[in-house]
């Protein structure tokens, strides 16, 4: 049972990161391979913040988003100054760069051995110990998160950001700051997915920057493309196949040596056949498989 | 056109510049798009950017809504310089235009292409108002307004995608009214449709300067030009060739000339 | 690079940091000659695939990785001769790169798939492909070695190896059967047309399809090349493509995309980049550097160093 309620953490924390990426790259159609490092700087923000400083979670996990918040403005504003494609390779540098300094500031982040014993979360002077309670912790997240982005992504801020991903230019015809809209849709993403970040940490307890790579980023962004871009529901959906039908692999019989290859060869063979089949994913409104060029001429 | 008090009012402010173009030139790889191009309208125009393709009538399109930067030259619009200002603003400040290549939100309803335009611009502004339980009666009346306007109000919950291409050139303007502009640029407004749909959006064209609503259409259809406009503009490879009443600038040799080539 | 440590040294000592300093900048530009030319053949490889289908082929680094583990299949495991292992592992190589082109680029072009959906299918495939390697091999690092290693010689101080020499003469070779075959063959002429303009192309009559599959083969044996001639300097793991790959892209980029001497200039500015940054900055930061250079590339200069300015956007 305690494996179970693993998984729907693992699903969970997974689901927060895919509907953030989902707004921004589902919603406004700006894809970003940087998430995972967003992810990462939540996570290793409350990881050191729980580690030397003992203080409440909230606060650590808040102390996560603005440290995100910053960064991710920081990155945004030079990158998102002209309407160019080149916008993913700049989240691909990115991305790298911070993973580096993960990887390589030792006396901060620890460096490749990363942070151990990060402790468990603290409501009320009870302790977050057991699967359950955790699973308890993440959902009392993912649930005002998905009311937020979902109410966010159905007003008229949400219409900028669907009519951006399909012609920005009427949209800036029509009176509307793009750039501004994009930089405040890339931070928004990335306050979110550090709060997924956050919550790893405190969930594993160990953190180290291979769970922080640009494989983990292009994870979270066929999460958002498979379950449907532009439908946050379907990112749920999303994080739960690829999660969960791979864990189905464990009871097959299989030699330790090659199982944890077979997973990933499963996950990259539904990559290959969604982005073949079915581009627009289990849910999605909007594909990205048919050429938009149209509009974009 | 009508002869109503508003109008005849307007004809006596005509002098008043709306837009002003002073020695407008902008190069692409070196090569001149358009150089030294001057010229003004004036309030409740309707004026007919005409000239063979390639003349870089889109392109003046593109510098006056601040799309491009030119290479010398400025624009002012109700005496106040344009130029430099990023497109939105300009939009903003009373500049609507339509595109050449039509477009418009095929994923968004009718009327949701037009609340991109009526609703709130500013970015914090409208993810406050995301949760705010506010009623927006108001914007729904102007939506209804526009749609009675350009005639699509049956169309109002439909798909942008589904409409035909007339319908969505009807939409186009919508939108753009919806700016609440002092002036219109159109791109080709009536080109590709059948003509019952010309002959619709040519009313709608006709009856702007009686809101106060001036006007620049770029037109290869000369009938609709001569139909509409009270001054026409010919340019030819990048510069502006003459200007004049409709009748004067037909027969003029170097139009006839452009045109037989 | 010379530094003059203090005024008062005796002549003896000045002359011997300077030596010092002189031989490490030779070893550091020998270094990044050998880095440089075995990076810009899979720059190359990459920017030939993008320049006529437009998208990203990340499976590429497979194909990186495959080369020389297949090598080592047939010269280690079943012993065939190392001449004889070479080629057929780079005709497989070649042979790999049309099989992903027509399985899956091929009919999702024709779906009208847009490039991100590819690169994520491309991604897929070299995801299946690395694990496949990591199964079939093992994820230590092999060693090929086929023949015995020797101290190399020196040239104005700097060490070389027989292996690096070979390196750099083949992939020279490479670059300028490259630079015939696009400036020479109506081949070339063809990939370079519809590089520069898809729709034109097609209707000049040219077989676009047959021609993206040439770019595939060409693009296959030389990322496989630099493969190779990777794993023989320093050896080999199932994910050391993804590494090499990013590097060839950065290249590419900055040079322009698309453009062939500009990915091997961007190659070289990189190796030049890395190994002199050793000097100043401790080595594990060298990918960073990479990236970093290409971040202040697309901030200020997105079309690299010959690229042309594309307007993807038609006002």
């Amino acid at each position: 049972m305690d494996y179970f309620f693993h998984i729907l953490i693992v699903i969970g924390i997974y689901s927060i990161v895919a509907m953030s990426l989902n707004l921004l790259a589902g919603y406004t159609g700006l894809i970003s391979v940087a998430h995972a490092a967003f992810y990462g700087i939540g996570a290793y923000t409350t990881a050191l913040l729980s580690l030397k400083a003992g203080l409440p979670f909230w606060v650590n996990i808040f102390a996560g988003i603005l440290a995100s918040g910053i960064i991710a403005f920081l990155m945004a504003w030079p990158s998102l100054r002209t309407f160019d494609d080149f916008f993913v390779i700049t989240t691909f540098a990115f991305q790298i760069i911070i993973f580096s300094i993960m990887n390589n500031w030792v006396s901060f982040t620890g460096g490749p051995l990363g942070l151990p014993g990060i402790p468990r979360p603290i409501i009320l002077g009870i302790t977050i110990s057991s699967h359950l309670m955790f699973l308890f912790f993440v959902a009392s997240f993912v649930m005002p998160i998905y009311l937020m982005l979902n109410q966010i992504a159905d007003s008229s801020f949400g219409r900028v950001l669907k009519a951006i991903r399909e012609d920005e230019i009427f949209a800036i015809s029509m009176g509307k700051d793009v750039i501004k809209y994009k930089i405040t849709v890339f931070v928004i993403g990335a306050t979110i997915a550090s709060v997924g970040g956050s919550l790893y940490a405190y969930y594993i307890s160990f953190i180290d920057p291979t769970s922080f790579t640009i494989i983990e980023s292009i994870f979270m962004l066929s999460i958002v493309i498979i379950g449907g871009a532009g439908k946050l529901s379907g990112s749920i959906a999303g994080a739960a196949l690829l999660i969960f039908i791979p864990e189905f692999l464990r009871f097959i019989d299989m030699p330790n040596s090659i199982a944890a290859n077979m997973r990933q060869i499963f996950y990259g063979l539904l990559l290959v056949i969604f982005m073949m089949f079915r581009p627009q994913g289990l849910f999605g409104e909007y594909s990205f498989g048919e050429s938009n060029k149209k509009a974009k001429q | 056109m009508g002869n109503t008090a508003l109008e005849n009012q307007i004809k006596r402010q005509s002098n008043r510049r709306m837009l002003e173009l002073l020695e407008i030139s902008k190069r692409f790889d070196g090569v001149f798009a358009i150089k030294d191009v001057s010229f003004s309208i004036s309030l409740g125009s309707i004026t007919g950017l005409i000239g063979p393709n390639g003349a870089g009538k889109t392109t003046l399109f593109n510098v006056i809504t601040g799309f491009l930067n030119p290479e010398n030259g400025t624009v002012n619009f109700q005496n106040r310089p344009l130029t430099g200002l990023s497109p939105f603003k300009i939009a903003l400040s009373g500049i609507g235009r339509t595109f050449q290549n039509l477009r418009i939100i095929k994923g968004l309803s009718v009327e949701e292409n037009i609340l991109l335009a009526l609703s709130e611009g500013r970015v914090i502004r409208s993810i406050i108002k995301a949760f705010e339980r506010r009623d927006s009666k108001v914007e729904e009346e102007k939506v209804k307004e526009l749609l009675e306007v350009v005639g699509l109000s049956d169309k109002r919950y439909d798909l942008a995608g589904d409409l035909s291409y007339g319908q969505q050139k009807l939409l186009t303007i919508a939108c753009c009214l919806a700016l609440e502009p002092r002036l219109l640029l159109l791109d080709e407004p009536v080109a590709g449709i059948a003509p019952e749909m010309i002959e619709k959006i040519l009313g709608i064209i006709k009856e702007l300067p009686s809101k106060g609503k001036s006007v620049i259409m770029i037109e290869h259809n000369l009938d609709a030009i001569m139909q509409v406009c009270d001054r026409v503009i010919f340019m030819d490879a990048g510069k502006k060739i003459c200007e004049g009443t409709p009748e004067e600038v037909r027969n003029d040799p170097r139009v006839i000339e452009a045109y037989i080539d | 690079m010379v530094q003059l440590l203090s005024y008062h040294i005796p002549n003896g000592v000045v002359i011997k940091c300077l030596t010092a300093k002189i031989l490490m900048f030779n070893q550091f530009f020998l270094n990044s000659i050998i880095s440089g030319s075995v990076y810009s053949l899979i720059a190359i490889g990459f920017t030939l695939i993008y320049s006529t289908t437009r998208f990203f082929h990340f499976a590429l680094a497979a194909i990186f990785t495959l080369c020389p583990y297949l090598t080592y299949l047939f010269f280690k495991t079943l012993d065939s001769p190392f001449y004889i292992a070479v080629p057929i592992a780079l005709i497989f190589s070649g042979l790999l790169g049309i099989s992903i082109e027509l399985v899956v680029y091929k009919p999702m072009r024709q779906q009208d798939a847009t490039s991100l959906v590819l690169l994520l299918s491309s991604f897929g495939v070299y995801i299946i492909l690395q694990n496949v390697i990591s199964m079939g091999f093992g994820d230590d690092m092999k060693t090929l070695q086929p023949w015995p290693v020797n101290e190399g010689f020196f040239v104005f101080g700097a060490r070389i190896t027989q292996i690096q020499i070979s390196s750099i003469v083949i992939s020279f070779c490479f670059v300028v059967v490259t630079w015939c075959l696009m400036k020479l063959t109506q081949l070339g002429k063809e990939m370079r047309a519809i590089a520069s303009d898809p729709n034109l192309a097609i209707v000049t009559g040219i077989n676009v399809d047959q021609t993206i599959l040439f770019s595939f083969i060409f693009g296959s044996i030389l990322a496989g090349n630099s493969g190779l001639l990777t794993s023989l300097d320093i050896g080999m793991t199932p994910t050391m493509g993804m590494n090499a790959l990013m590097i060839g892209v950065v290249a590419a980029i900055i040079g322009g995309i698309g453009n062939i001497y500009g990915a091997v200039l961007g190659s070289f500015l990189i190796a030049f980049a890395q190994n002199f940054g050793v000097w100043k900055i401790p080595s594990q930061w060298q990918d960073a550097i990479a990236f970093i250079i290409l971040l202040f590339f697309l901030l200020f200069r997105p079309y690299g160093f010959f690229g042309k300015k594309i307007t993807k956007v038609e006002i």
